[in-house]
């Protein structure tokens, strides 16, 4: 019996629901388990003959793979071919909706720029090989009959989870010390770290609806989020009557931003002051209890009296105030955090302090509750962190890795100039990219591996954020796949594992395969009392598993730091501020043709790069829109056309990120500029990420270049009183539509 | 629809404002937009690429004012509602986001000037563009007062879609060619497949059948979707909830801080689109 166990044991691991620990306590479900690894002859589950009916789209589930909130979609599929990407709405990810970079992903997958055949490096040049000849390049580097250092290997991805997640960590495990570095731009990771010293836990969940009021600290809920469909429709919902009051602080205008009651501008680098300031309100004019507090930490919120923080932070006392009004008057609020507050200098100390507001307010447990865990730990998220992509420099430069692995990642368009990666990565010997495309990346390797679609693939994905209801969202494939050499990520990590000879794992034909077991592996209770055969369909049709929450407390300790303020620097007078959006995101969708010409939601402009400069900023240094200005820092430049308005803080220059490729096929390839290359040194002293808003820069205005215009949609920045999107107040929508 | 039905029959398609003669349609499609709800996202706009066929024309024509977006997002900085201008020192109420799609106008001020007939009524309520009898002449679009028509300068299938990506093409609907004006049409084969799948089934169509692609993807369901003859429809209902009605040029609502209004109403063009006022707090 003891046996069966352990071998039990192993097999969950295998199959990925291992660590499950208290969930499947007690559970007898592996009688109900006949295990017949990958011994079943595959067919290709692609449309089943009666499915075909020539004019008629059929529609199939799936997971959106564009970003890494894990949204439900309903693939529209006629003949055989993916048409249309819709939300899908029983999915409590998206509940239906779907952003525009999910609407794009089918030109992700039909790009006319995609990998299609193996490439090895053959003196110094990338040629086509076949898969039997790229595998056996791996297997001389990794394989289990090599030489590899365990050590000396590395993996770089961005955020994996579900049963890819598995398989890399089986191989890594094989592998014996093998590194993976988990890196992506848009991260919350600094949050995340706050978050587990306040809560005990990286991700708890947030309630809108439940929110009154919300104070947004350059939190993109709506834009760039960790689940932008999901927070725009608990937007939405917030934004019934009663209706819900947003007040965003950053230093320049998100999309969240662009909707929220009352913008505000705060020095960049000072949010953290400006959150001292309005707990020092609160508790001096309403009342709030400050024994909530560390009693060190309300002696800090004492030195930031209303002149002092308008003196530090540029934001008026009066609209302090006001802030602060609004958020005594109106229990429960919301404080959230975003990249302008979390990616700076005291990116730790100044989001400590905004998310003290929440205990000072008594927000925690009715706004924000536990998360309630997620029951597989080897399936969830490994969300990136920047801090991963310097540790990788680092051990790039110092020659430290042999072999390499990307995927998911394109950190040398991405990772700050400075860093210098490409030279890093001259270091490595050998470099794999797992790829859709050639990008910047991909051009630097010895071996590229062509992968399948996100449309032509199998998968699991657990969302990093998880709303009420937590869910393993399942990918498959929509149509055959349009290379017949590419490969799924998971046929692919199979390969390595094989090539490996680890154990549990030779014998699956696919990961088809292998995720059929899996799931017969999945404990019977989350099975909703149906057979394997199904559930596997049911799954299929629904496109994600339900995974009840547990309910669990949540208790909050604010954390006792001082705040600390960035340094002047007299010669580079202006902050460089990155304008992440939705769209764009980190530049992965600049080769989407659609993307490119969706107007940037708040700027309106197409096809290129901008500048953002307050019209106070712009008349000081001569500029109008469309000029042209030298954006300069102590590690480069880049010029780029301006756009002059009145959503960005005086004495800073926000310029968009996303274009800039050097690679990365037709519609990406030399257009506009990318401000992450003049990204200085700055990171945050307490989690080590880079601080993306802590690059100084000076700016000089330089010709119009002729290719790289500033393309806008839309002539007026006005209605000129015209009846066009009209405003009421909200006072009055409360009156007419209140209950 | 031969060309002698057209002439036979010029004056049905020529219904204006005047007729009052809509309610003997069989539907009449509508919409509203919840501007307290919409964020400016833009996934209806990439939807209405995705469903619709529609060209990308690059950065050169699209700085020309030839991109083919039928539903577009437009954004304002001022708020004359509110009095306020663009003199403040920042956009503390954010931005005015405006989706914009053909508003169906009933007494479309585009069908009247087309010499050959190519946009006129359906019975369907639709302001249809007949793309195979469109000669080009764009007095359509110079008559529109919301600008919602787009023209074909050039061909764009080469350019727009090189293989593979003409693959994603919805065979539901053509490629439009140059020369040819096109615009937002509700999603008509969303709405033909629905109907022709009820009159096979003999089954009423019913509230909710239809979902044109703005409408299904947006994160905020800003964008409600029916048909105004049909009284118990959640959009007739709506519309009647904020006392906005059909044929008028100039509403007048017994409450008036209801949030419903049409742009351009008082043009008599009689659009089928609701908005619904943004809300902010002051």
């Amino acid at each position: 019996m003891s046996g069966n166990d352990i071998n039990r044991r192993k097999f969950l691991k295998v199959m990925g629901w291992g660590g499950a620990g208290a969930a499947l306590a007690g559970c007898d479900m592996p009688t109900t388990v006949t295990l017949e690894e990958g011994k079943e002859t595959v067919v290709s589950y692609l449309m089943p003959e009666e499915y075909v009916i020539p004019g008629q789209g059929v529609y199939f589930a799936s997971t959106c793979q564009q970003c890494p909130a894990g949204c439900g979609v309903h693939g529209r599929v006629r003949e055989g071919r993916v048409l249309k990407l819709e939300g899908n709405a029983v999915s409590p990810i998206n509940e239906g909706g779907l952003c525009q970079m999910g609407q794009a992903g089918v030109q992700t997958h039909y790009n006319p720029d995609r990998l299609t055949k193996p490439l090895l490096r053959k003196g110094g040049s990338l040629s086509e090989v076949t898969w039997e000849e790229a595998l056996a390049a791996l297997d001389e580097k990794i394989g289990a009959n090599s030489s590899v250092e365990g050590g000396k290997v590395a993996w770089m991805t961005g955020t994996v989870s579900g049963h890819q997640s598995v398989l890399l960590e089986g191989l890594l495990e094989s592998l014996g010390g093998a590194k993976h570095y988990v890196y992506d731009l848009i991260n919350n990771h600094v949050a995340a770290q706050v978050n587990e010293a306040m809560y005990g836990t990286t991700r708890p969940t947030y309630h809108l609806t439940k929110a009154k009021a919300v104070l947004s600290f350059g939190a993109d809920l709506v834009g760039v989020s960790q689940s932008p469909v999901h927070f725009a429709a608990e937007y939405a919902k917030f934004r019934e009557a009663p209706r819900g009051v947003l007040i965003q602080v950053e230093p320049n205008m998100s999309l969240t931003g662009g909707n929220a009651d009352l913008w505000v501008p705060a020095k960049p680098g000072t949010e953290g002051a400006l959150a001292m300031g309005i707990a020092h309100e609160l508790i001096n004019n309403h009342g709030k209890d400050a024994s909530a507090l560390p009693s060190g930490l309300n002696g800090k919120i004492k030195a930031y009296d209303l002149a002092k923080v308008e003196t530090l932070t540029g934001v008026p006392t009066d609209k302090v105030k006001s802030i602060a009004k609004i958020l005594a008057e109106k229990a429960p609020s919301l404080i959230l955090t975003g990249a302008s507050i979390e990616s700076s200098e005291n990116g730790y100390a100044a989001t400590a302090a905004a998310a003290m507001l929440n205990v000072l307010l008594g927000n925690v447990g009715e706004t924000i509750t536990s998360s309630g865990g997620f029951p597989f730990p080897q399936l969830d998220a490994k969300t990136g962190s920047g801090a991963d992509l310097l540790q990788f420099a680092d051990a790039a430069g110092k020659g430290a890795i042999d072999v390499v692995f990307f995927h998911g990642v394109n950190p040398v368009f991405t990772a700050p100039g400075y860093l210098d990666l490409e030279a890093g990565l001259g270091k490595i010997p050998f470099k794999v990219s797992l790829s859709l495309f050639a990008d910047e990346t991909t051009n630097q390797a010895d071996l590229v591996l062509p992968l399948a679609s996100a449309l032509e693939d199998w998968g699991t994905h657990v969302p990093a954020y998880q709303p009420e209801q937590s869910v393993i969202a399942m990918q498959q494939p929509l149509m055959e796949k349009l290379y017949p050499a590419t490969k799924g990520f998971g046929d692919i990590l199979l390969d390595m594992l094989k090539l490996r000879k680890v154990e549990g794992y030779t014998d699956f034909s696919d990961y088809y395969a292998f995720l059929q077991d899996a799931f017969a592996a999945l404990p019977a209770e989350f099975k909703n009392g149906v057979d394997n055969a199904s559930f596997w369909n049911q799954t299929l049709a629904s496109g994600f598993i339900s995974i009840p929450k547990q309910n669990a407390s949540i208790t909050a300790n604010a954390l006792d730091i001082a705040v600390t303020l960035p340094g002047e620097n007299i010669n580079y007078g202006l902050s460089l501020l990155p304008a992440i959006r939705l769209g764009m995101w980190d530049g992965r969708h600049a080769n989407i043709p659609w993307l490119q010409e969706a107007p940037d939601q708040i700027t309106k402009a197409v096809w290129g790069s901008w500048a953002e400069i307050h019209p106070k900023t712009a008349s000081r240094l001569g500029l109008a829109t469309g000029d042209f200005i030298k954006v300069e820092s102590v590690k480069g430049d880049v010029e780029v056309p301006v756009y002059v308005y009145r959503g960005v803080f005086p004495d800073s220059v926000a310029v968009s990120v996303g274009q800039g490729h050097q690679a990365y096929g037709r519609y990406a390839e030399g257009r506009g500029v990318n401000p992450l290359t003049i990204l200085d040194s700055a990171t945050d002293g307490k989690t080590g990420e880079p601080a993306l808003y802590g690059t100084r820069v000076k700016v000089s205005k330089v010709a119009v270049n002729k290719d790289e215009i500033l393309v806008q949609f839309g002539g007026s920045e006005s209605q000129v009183g015209r009846k066009l999107a009209a405003t009421i107040t909200a006072e009055v929508f409360n009156r007419t539509e209140g209950a | 629809m031969s060309l002698q039905n057209v002439l036979t029959n010029w004056s049905q398609y020529r219904k204006t404002h005047e007729d009052g003669g809509f309610y003997d349609y069989e539907h009449m499609w509508g919409m509203s937009v919840d501007l307290n709800k919409c964020t400016g996202c833009n996934a209806c706009s990439v939807a209405c690429y995705a469903e619709n066929n529609l060209a990308v024309v690059g950065k050169e024509k699209f700085d020309k004012g030839q991109g083919m977006h039928w539903m577009r997002v437009e954004r304002y900085w001022d708020e004359p509602d509110l009095a306020a201008g663009e003199s403040t020192e920042f956009s503390e109420h954010g931005g005015s986001f405006l989706p914009m799609m053909c508003q169906q106008c009933n007494a479309a001020t585009c069908e009247p000037v087309c010499p050959v007939a190519a946009t006129y009524h359906t019975p369907d309520g639709l302001n249809a563009q007949v793309y195979n009898r469109c000669i080009g002449s764009r007095y359509c679009s110079n008559n529109c007062p919301y600008r919602l028509r787009y023209f074909n300068f050039y061909s764009y299938y080469e350019s727009s879609w090189p293989e593979p990506l003409n693959m994603q093409l919805n065979p539901d609907l053509s490629v439009r060619d140059k020369g040819v004006m096109e615009k937002c049409t509700f999603c008509v084969q969303r709405i033909r497949v629905a109907k022709d799948t009820a009159s096979r089934e003999n089954q009423a169509l019913v509230d909710g059948d239809i979902t044109p692609a703005c409408v299904q993807t947006c994160p905020t369901k800003a964008l409600v979707f029916g048909d105004l003859i049909n009284t118990e429809s959640k959009l007739s209902k709506l519309w009647a909830s904020h006392e906005v009605e059909l044929g008028k040029t100039e509403q007048h609502k017994k409450n008036k801080e209801k949030r419903g209004y049409r742009v351009f109403e008082e043009l008599n063009t009689d659009p089928c689109v609701m908005y619904l006022e943004r809300v902010k707090e002051v």
